[in-house]
């Protein structure tokens, strides 16, 4: 393979994942080190962390791989990957905000909302489709897990 | 078990089916007064545990004497503080009550876990469970008695395994007992264990040389280890080991372990003293009740009726010495 | 070790009463619905059913609880089939090869083979338990932490076939894992790492945490797909199929065997028991494998390993409860309190004492074991419509009832915040090629190794002589290095010989 076939890139959704798997790792061990440094506390994390950076160093050359020229994306595949992240991500935000308005605006409305939404953006158009599975689902899953569960589950309507 | 039954039995166990399930109120009261709607029962520990199986045991019998059904809430984890929190939340209306292990997690919750709580933030109306700390060793052991621990762990502090948890009235404990009798408390051999269970399984299979654990756990395990000493001021539950006052006189210092069972917001007796009044005769006749004594004791769970003044004061005093030893709670 | 005169007491007991036996059916059918709900523990229904129980004879009263415990036992696995949820811990392992069957349309295959692996296991466990009770209970108490952290290593041995194509970034996820798994307050009372949130100091939540790695970050990525199984025509649900995974189930009897075994001895473990079993036995079975290199992608002995450990696991637990009086999980501890409720103290004297209880309580749990097999068929037939159900639907219904799952774990938000946040991590480590399989095992034996590396360091006080005071630690480590040994011979001659007769294989 000849050099001038090849190039280098630089992936960038993975080095954000291993710079925040190395932030998460290098926080635990200052926070384990600065909570106390006998043993009782030590014995397996510091050995641990240490091999965990490690691998992070030695993981780091792949996130700046050398491809084949031919192989680097051009504009359209990155267009076309981009929008399929896109949506993943506007899925996830979604998930988010359900996730964290659970409590404050009730299970009930959080999962009409979330489901109606999630249905949209998953591909459901026909909006009385919409409305009606979200609003029987969130009837149905908030009975079913009440009746199950020995919580209360913090409710606006139902 | 007898051989007749079928249409007796599916009748039983229909009745009972429908009177677990919606547990109709016993006494009907004005829609008015205290209680007019089912009350919560939080309880800061998973399904499974004292707390949770006493909340359930007791429940149908408080039930009936309030008059509304019972729903019983877990919130366990953090070693009761997240429970205990969301406890305090709640709204002190009287439709909220905690059964908890009193002592020792609210005092550790608060010297050790910063918690959004002082004691006097709650009030115990009755606890009727108390643990205490017991010394055992597996009964395969050659350990003799608790003589015989003081002379090795004289002559060497480390010479003997111990079993124990950490930031618990046991290790408070065995810190006093070293001190009173003249061994090095810096040089034990400590081994922590994170629940009763485990640091008694590891006495009784001799996994560890001595154990310090609650007492009434040890019962199921008797036959499997040999009491050396009862941290209290008189015997406990039948074991024939001397007790910590019969070994350092009368005075020795010692704190008690789990104390266990109802309590509810501080703020509660001062706003609503009648619903407190209400709330205080219904579970002083439930508990009292022979049929709730009889079903509780089958469980090995407690119905002794102590009152508020001396539950009140029992914690007081635990989380008083608690706090003088603050500091052997914080890791070990 | 047999004790005649109490199995004909053991007749006698079950013979009592036929209305007993009216309770194994709904019991089971509550334990698989419960136990398919995501979140939803084998505890939590068994409590909600204990009052109930009150009010019935003892005979049917256990017999109601261990038909619970039974069905909810195997309803776990349906969902880590279908969706890749393990809705407990026990059900990681079923999740590796079950999830990639169904996915392939292999779905009632799946199904099949993790029910009969199931019934299987719970079957072979009894059997072992009626004449194995008093020496495993024996073992159970004598393990000591040095021995817990061979095991913690043995299913740590896990994530080196997990690896994926790198074995850097395998590494990384699995340590990564168990550090995670570590944080929280420790066994000595220190704590690190909780960033000043209450709900951290018991660690990270695990199912939520997990539920979030393996389930909610396929969802996610879903979203560019249409159905659960690309080609309509495998999308059937059929009998005939499922009845195939039963018997494609009873060719591989040595791996049942094997692990029930496992799950039996380490099942009995209070405490850790399920969730650690089924990780040795997949791992065990996949490296001892022929095909070993197809395991991940959809092979049923992956799912036969997995489940016939998780379930005989049962078994193991009744053996520590029954034998020592010590409940090993929450829904053991329901099971005592039951006992109790009719005046029947568990304990060291119990089983002197009521030999004919046990025995009952083993035979009523073959007829749960058999019975299981055909209530699972209809609830996994039903169960099996969901992959006729599009994908714009069940992404979100999914990750809603996940959610309402992981909520109803803890009762806070805890649960559904580590679920989202996870959730992202496991969507960005299979985007770049990490293995998430394996920080979810990290994460489920980080603080096991903790805990027991800590326990041992205290009790030696780092004195390497502690070893040779410890046989059966030494023991453990012997047959897992054989264990290793064995296969990497074996996989050796394998290799020498299809390269001559077959260079085409790769």
């Amino acid at each position: 393979m000849g050099e001038p076939s090849q190039r280098r890139v630089v992936i960038w959704g993975h080095l954000l994942l291993l710079c925040v798997v190395a932030v998460v790792i290098l926080a635990y061990w200052l926070d384990a080190r600065g909570t106390s440094l006998k043993i009782n506390n030590l014995l397996l994390v510091q050995p641990a962390a240490i091999f965990g950076l490690i691998l992070v160093a030695l993981v780091l050359p792949q996130v700046f791989p050398k491809v084949p020229r031919e192989d680097v994306p051009d504009a359209a595949q990155r267009r076309k990957e981009l929008l399929e992240v896109g949506r993943v991500a506007l899925l996830a935000g979604a998930f988010g905000i359900f996730v964290f308005s659970l409590e404050t605006i009730g299970f009930d409305i959080a999962t009409f909302v979330f489901v109606a939404v999630g249905l949209y953006l998953c591909g459901e158009k026909k909006l009385w489709v919409v409305g009606t599975y979200s609003a029987v689902f969130s009837v149905l899953v908030v009975y079913g897990y009440q009746a199950l569960v020995p919580y209360p589950f913090p409710l606006t309507i139902l | 078990m007898s051989k007749t039954l079928t249409r007796r039995t599916m009748l039983k166990v229909a009745s009972g089916g429908i009177a677990a399930s919606f547990a109709a109120p016993a006494i009907l009261r004005a829609q008015s007064t205290y209680p007019d709607r089912p009350i919560s029962v939080v309880v800061p520990f998973d399904t499974g545990g004292y707390n949770d199986r006493l909340a359930r045991a007791f429940a149908p019998f408080l039930q009936e004497a309030i008059g509304q059904p019972l729903t019983i809430i877990n919130r366990g984890g953090g070693g009761a503080l997240l429970g205990h929190s969301y406890f305090m939340q709640q709204p002190d209306d009287g439709y909220s009550i905690l059964c908890t292990s009193a002592a020792p997690y609210m005092p550790l919750n608060i010297l050790t876990q910063d918690a959004p709580f002082k004691l006097e933030d709650f009030h115990m109306i009755n606890l009727p469970s108390r643990d205490y700390t017991l010394m055992a060793t597996s009964s395969e052991s050659d350990i003799k008695d608790i003589e015989d621990v003081i002379t090795r762990l004289k002559a060497d502090a480390g010479a003997l395994s111990i079993g124990i948890q950490p930031a618990s009235a046991d290790l408070v404990n065995v810190m006093l007992f070293a001190d009173a009798n003249g061994i090095d408390r810096d040089g034990l051999r400590l081994v922590t264990y994170d629940g009763g269970g485990p640091a008694r399984n590891a006495t009784a299979g001799a996994v560890v040389d001595i154990g310090l654990v609650g007492g009434q756990g040890f019962i199921p395990l008797a036959e499997k280890v040999r009491p050396l000493l009862v941290f209290d001021d008189s015997a406990r539950d039948g074991w024939t080991s001397p007790t910590v006052t019969e070994l350092n006189g009368a005075d020795a210092e010692f704190v008690a372990g789990s104390q266990r069972g109802w309590g509810v917001h501080a703020s509660f007796v001062e706003k609503h003293p009648d619903r407190y009044q209400t709330l205080l005769s219904a579970i002083e006749s439930a508990s009292k009740d022979e049929a709730t004594i009889t079903s509780l004791k089958a469980q090995d769970l407690a119905t002794d009726w102590i009152g508020p003044e001396a539950s009140n004061k029992a914690l007081a005093a635990t989380a008083r010495v608690m706090t003088q030893h603050i500091d052997l709670l914080k890791g070990t | 070790m047999l004790d005649f005169s109490a199995l004909d007491g053991a007749y006698s007991i079950l013979t009592s009463s036929w209305s007993a036996w009216l309770w194994l059916i709904p019991g089971l059918v509550i334990g698989l619905v419960f136990g398919a709900m995501p979140g939803i523990s084998i505890t939590m229904a068994m409590a909600i059913f204990l009052p109930i129980t009150l009010y019935m004879d003892f005979l049917p009263a256990i017999v109601f609880l261990t038909s619970i415990y039974t069905g909810a036992g195997f309803g776990g696995s349906v969902p880590a089939v279908l969706m890749n949820i393990p809705g407990t811990s026990s059900a990681v392992a079923t999740t590796f090869d079950g999830y990639p069957m169904a996915r392939s349309g292999r779905h009632n295959q799946a199904l099949g083979v993790a029910l009969a692996s199931s019934v299987m296991g719970t079957l072979s466990s009894y059997v072992l338990l009626l004449f194995l009770i008093v020496p495993v209970s024996i073992i159970v108490l004598k393990l000591g932490p040095l021995e817990m952290f061979v095991i913690a290593v043995w299913g740590l041995l896990l994530l080196g076939s997990l690896a994926g194509s790198s074995v850097w970034r395998g590494l990384l996820a699995g340590i990564f894992g168990v550090l995670l798994g570590t944080i929280g307050m420790n066994t000595a009372g220190f704590i690190r790492g909780t960033m000043g949130v209450p709900w951290l100091l018991d660690g990270i939540p695990a199912i939520p945490a997990m539920m979030g790695l393996l389930a909610a970050s396929q969802l996610l990525n879903l979203i560019n797909t249409t159905y659960l199984i690309e080609n309509e025509d495998d999308r059937k649900i059929s009998f005939a199929k499922i009845i195939d995974g039963v018997k494609l189930t009873f060719k591989s009897p040595i791996i049942i065997f094997r692990g029930a075994t496992i799950g039996v001895v380490i099942g009995a473990i209070p405490g850790v028991g399920s969730s650690i079993s089924n990780l040795i036995s997949y791992s065990e079975t996949k490296r001892n494998a022929p095909d070993g290199d197809s395991f991940g992608t959809g092979n049923p002995k992956g799912v036969i390993a997995a489940e016939s450990a998780n379930s005989s696991s049962e078994g193991g637990a009744m053996a520590t409860m029954l034998a020592l009086g010590i409940p090993g999980g929450g829904a053991t501890a329901i099971l005592l309190a039951a006992f109790a409720m009719h005046n029947i103290i568990g304990g060291p004297q119990f089983i002197a004492q009521n030999r004919d209880i046990v025995y009952a309580i083993i035979f009523s749990n073959f007829a749960q074991a058999i019975l299981l097999l055909i209530v699972g068929m209809g609830f996994v037939y039903l169960a099996a419509s969901i992959v006729r159900v599009p994908l714009r639907f069940l992404i979100p219904s999914v990750l809603v009832v996940s959610t309402f799952g992981s909520y109803a774990i803890l009762g806070s938000l805890a649960g559904p915040i580590t679920l989202f946040v996870f959730a992202i991590l496991g969507w960005a480590m299979v985007r770049y090629d990490y293995p998430v399989a394996a920080t979810v095992v990290g994460l489920l034996l980080g603080s096991l190794l903790e805990q027991n590396i800590i326990r041992t360091w205290q009790i030696s006080r780092g004195d390497l002589g502690y070893l040779l005071e410890r046989p059966g630690a030494i023991l453990i480590l012997v047959v897992m290095i054989a264990s290793i040994a064995f296969t990497a011979l074996s996989k050796r001659r394998r290799k020498i010989t299809s390269s001559v007769t077959d260079p085409a294989e790769s």
